[in-house]
């Protein structure tokens, strides 16, 4: 009886650790293998051999396949890798070129290097993620988010959202939010969907918690002791009008999220 | 350009279909030809196979869900081999189970890697080679 209650509980952790393959690997492969680990259990039962070295030898095993299978189904080729490396570094003609005519324009390397990281970044995450859905609203919906992603660092790293001080890191969590939530989700549509809803709220919370942080006399997180401009630059309407539009471009990736997850039912 | 696969069911990676028929006299690794050898006589389940392998090779290797599902995902990519309809098995329990049989083209690998066996043991034996011989004067 107690080694039946064993085996029922090693078959549901084994199920749990199942989910952690690619989707499509495990719908093809997952009932064969929770069906193989129970003939395997049943086979240590009849034997009446020892239950827990078996398990975690299968649990090992099986991990090491989880790992095996997912760097399989994420890999990008190496052609599309070089072939974003070459765009972003075509991308920087631009301001490069921008220099030569407009007044003022003058980057140092430090700004090309960064301007390239963040063109190679967006590209990057836009090819590797795209590449884990098959209908267009998928494709799209990554490419909303990305575009978002870039624009809201790129304008923090230019100037700024809440005045120039300290409090401009918040929206790097705003990013992290996102991140970890897609990672969580493993990049399947209902999942993302729910991960920039949930970075939409973050956005929002942004200016709430800054506006918190004026009231409460935090001036220094706010803004730049050397800066010309008062705390909570260019003014309250405008922060969280800017913020709302970034929280309208997240709640939008997610809507097309959700309507790749509806086709992918259907 | 054709289409890319990454068929790694060879020690070497061979990127496409055309290279993949080019070489199906290519060495194949242990996983792959012990799966072969277990299919060459009929069709099996997951835990079918596991035990033929087991079998076959005297206990010697030994396989988990993990490396068989994943030889037999690449092994079909590849067409070695091909899934067959669910049904039970009348030695097992009422479960309805996914059964793998051997391709045409898994037969040709299968011949061609043993007749590869049967060379290098022919070359050993010409050289009066034994297993325990000190070979290459190590």
């Amino acid at each position: 009886m107690a080694y039946e209650h064993a085996i029922a509980g090693y078959r549901k952790l084994y199920a749990k650790l199942l989910r952690f393959y690619p989707q499509s690997y495990r719908e093809r492969f997952g009932e064969g293998m929770e069906q193989t680990f129970n003939d395997l259990c049943r086979e240590q039962e009849k034997a009446e051999r020892g239950l827990f070295s078996f398990a975690l030898w299968m649990f090992f095993e099986t991990s090491a396949g989880v790992f095996r299978e997912n760097v399989r189904f994420t890999t990008m080729p190496l052609t599309k890798i070089i072939r974003v490396l070459l765009v972003a570094t075509g991308l920087l003609i631009v301001p490069l070129t921008a220099s030569f005519f407009v007044d003022g324009w003058n980057w140092g390397v430090g700004g090309y290097a960064f301007a390239w990281v963040m063109f190679a970044s967006a590209g990057l995450g836009f090819t590797f993620v795209s590449s884990m859905g098959n209908t267009i609203a998928y494709k799209v919906a990554v490419g909303f988010a990305c575009a978002t992603g870039f624009v809201l660092v790129w304008i923090n790293a230019a100037a700024g959202i809440i005045g120039d001080g300290p409090v401009n890191l918040m929206y790097l969590g705003v990013i992290a939010v996102g991140f970890v939530g897609a990672v969580v989700a493993r990049f399947q549509s209902s999942g993302m969907a729910l991960a920039l809803f949930a970075t939409a709220v973050t956005q929002m919370l942004v200016p709430v918690i800054a506006l918190m942080m004026w009231k409460a006399g935090w001036q220094g997180l706010l803004i730049d002791p050397n800066s010309p401009h008062p705390p909570f630059h260019p003014g309250i309407a405008p922060v969280f009008g800017l913020n709302a539009v970034f929280a309208m471009l997240w709640v939008g990736s997610a809507w097309l999220f959700l309507r790749a997850a509806r086709k992918a039912t259907s | 350009m054709g289409e890319t696969f990454l068929l790694d069911i060879y020690p070497q990676r061979i990127q496409s279909q055309r290279m993949a028929n080019n070489k199906a006299r290519a060495p194949l690794t242990p996983a792959v030809l012990h799966i072969l050898l277990a299919l060459s006589v009929k069709e099996r389940h997951g835990y079918g196979i596991m035990k033929q392998v087991q079998a076959d090779s005297q206990g010697k290797v030994t396989m988990g869900p993990g490396t068989l599902y994943g030889s037999l995902g690449r092994m079909i990519k590849a067409g070695l081999i091909r899934e067959s309809d669910k049904k039970r098995d009348p030695e097992m329990d009422d479960e309805r189970r996914v059964y793998y049989k051997i391709t045409s083209l898994g037969q040709y690998a299968l011949a061609a890697e043993l007749e590869r066996y049967r060379e290098v043991v022919a070359v050993a034996k010409r050289n009066t080679l034994s297993p325990n011989t000190h070979a290459y004067g190590i």
